[in-house]
């Protein structure tokens, strides 16, 4: 099933070995090398707390399932702490693309639930394979540029 | 039709790596070889509010490319320290600096002088030709063949540049194929 970023956020965590509220979802982190979600972000400030895809027994419509609470860390180093923070969010970032024009604002990422392989980048009116993602960072997500998505 | 801007549109613009998404510099000035007839590099300014001068520059062979709104590196280590940048880089010489230079077509007449220079966009530091304030006033674009003969004072162009004259980039970027298939250069 797919899902998006923007439609996840918010949604409830919950323990599956103790019918635990953990949290919600505050963001998803990205393998931008594998175009994979890496983590899910749960809570904001110094609660904030990752279970890594593997530690997931479900990312359902209604909830994400954790296998267990022991999966919970907090962030791992600088990298995690900045995405934790939201400073890696794709959805928002400014999209640019590797020949250096800008291509618009990432408005959602869609992504298959059960594996976690991002599908599409969503700008404006333009889904644009999420193959073509090269890196991303404090400044912009950086696109292979296509010559359909310019203009 | 070839997308095309002017070198100083490249001034202040972010320097981004594709494989972080990060801006780690922005451009501070642009370093032109008129025999190379391409950018050799871009000396840079650091990234944020009254940032001042960076130690570093980008020699050209690091540019993965240059748009309209960034300049694309692969990663940081891209940028060098001055003093390990290629010589040209790290010292430009500015005598053969060629704003202001006469351009004289081979049979000569002047065209103008040249007030910019004319890059791909997308590409990696090319110099496809010049913006000129023209002898008889207003602005103009002149195509480039690839490598020409400069002295500091004059560059001389090949006769049927005069044809080539442009009142805009579009219409540079429309003709200047044609100009380099009808001087033999592909």
């Amino acid at each position: 099933m797919s899902e998006s970023f923007r439609g996840c956020r918010g949604r409830k965590v919950i323990s599956r070995a103790s019918a635990s509220d953990l949290g919600v979802v505050s963001h998803l982190l990205v393998d931008t090398q594998r175009r994979q979600v890496a983590a899910v972000v749960i809570g904001s400030g110094r609660k904030t707390q990752l279970v890594d895809w593997g530690g997931l027994s479900g990312f359902g419509p209604d909830a994400v399932m954790v296998a267990d609470e022991a999966a919970l860390r907090p962030p791992g180093d600088d990298g995690e702490r900045a995405a934790a923070d939201g400073k890696l969010e794709l959805v928002g970032k400014k999209a640019l693309s590797d020949r250096g024009n800008e291509l618009g604002k990432i408005d959602d990422v869609t992504f298959d639930a059960d594996t976690g392989t991002l599908e599409d980048l969503i700008i404006g009116d333009r889904r644009i394979p999420a193959g073509s993602l090269l890196g991303c960072g404090s400044y912009a997500a950086v696109l292979e540029e296509r010559q359909e998505d310019l203009g | 039709m070839k997308l095309l801007m002017t070198a100083s549109q490249i001034h202040g613009l972010p320097v981004v790596t594709v494989r972080g998404g990060e801006d780690v510099a922005e451009v501070r000035d642009v370093i032109y070889s008129p025999e190379a007839g391409r950018l050799v590099g871009v000396t840079l300014n650091k990234r944020g509010f009254l940032a001042g001068r960076s130690r570093e520059v980008l020699p050209a062979e690091a540019i993965h490319a240059i748009g309209q709104h960034a300049v694309m590196v692969l990663e940081e280590s891209s940028l060098v320290a001055r003093d390990d940048a290629p010589d040209e880089v790290a010292h430009p010489a500015t005598e053969r600096d060629v704003l202001g230079n006469d351009v004289l077509t081979e049979g000569g007449t002047s065209l103008g002088t040249v007030s910019d220079l004319v890059l791909l966009v997308g590409g990696s530091g090319e110099v496809v030709g010049y913006q000129i304030d023209k002898a008889g006033g207003g602005q103009g674009y002149i195509p480039l063949p690839a490598q020409l003969s400069v002295s500091g004072v004059a560059l001389v162009v090949p006769n049927i540049t005069e044809e080539f004259v442009a009142d805009d980039l579009v219409g540079l970027g429309a003709s200047v194929d044609d100009f380099r298939a009808r001087l033999g250069l592909k």
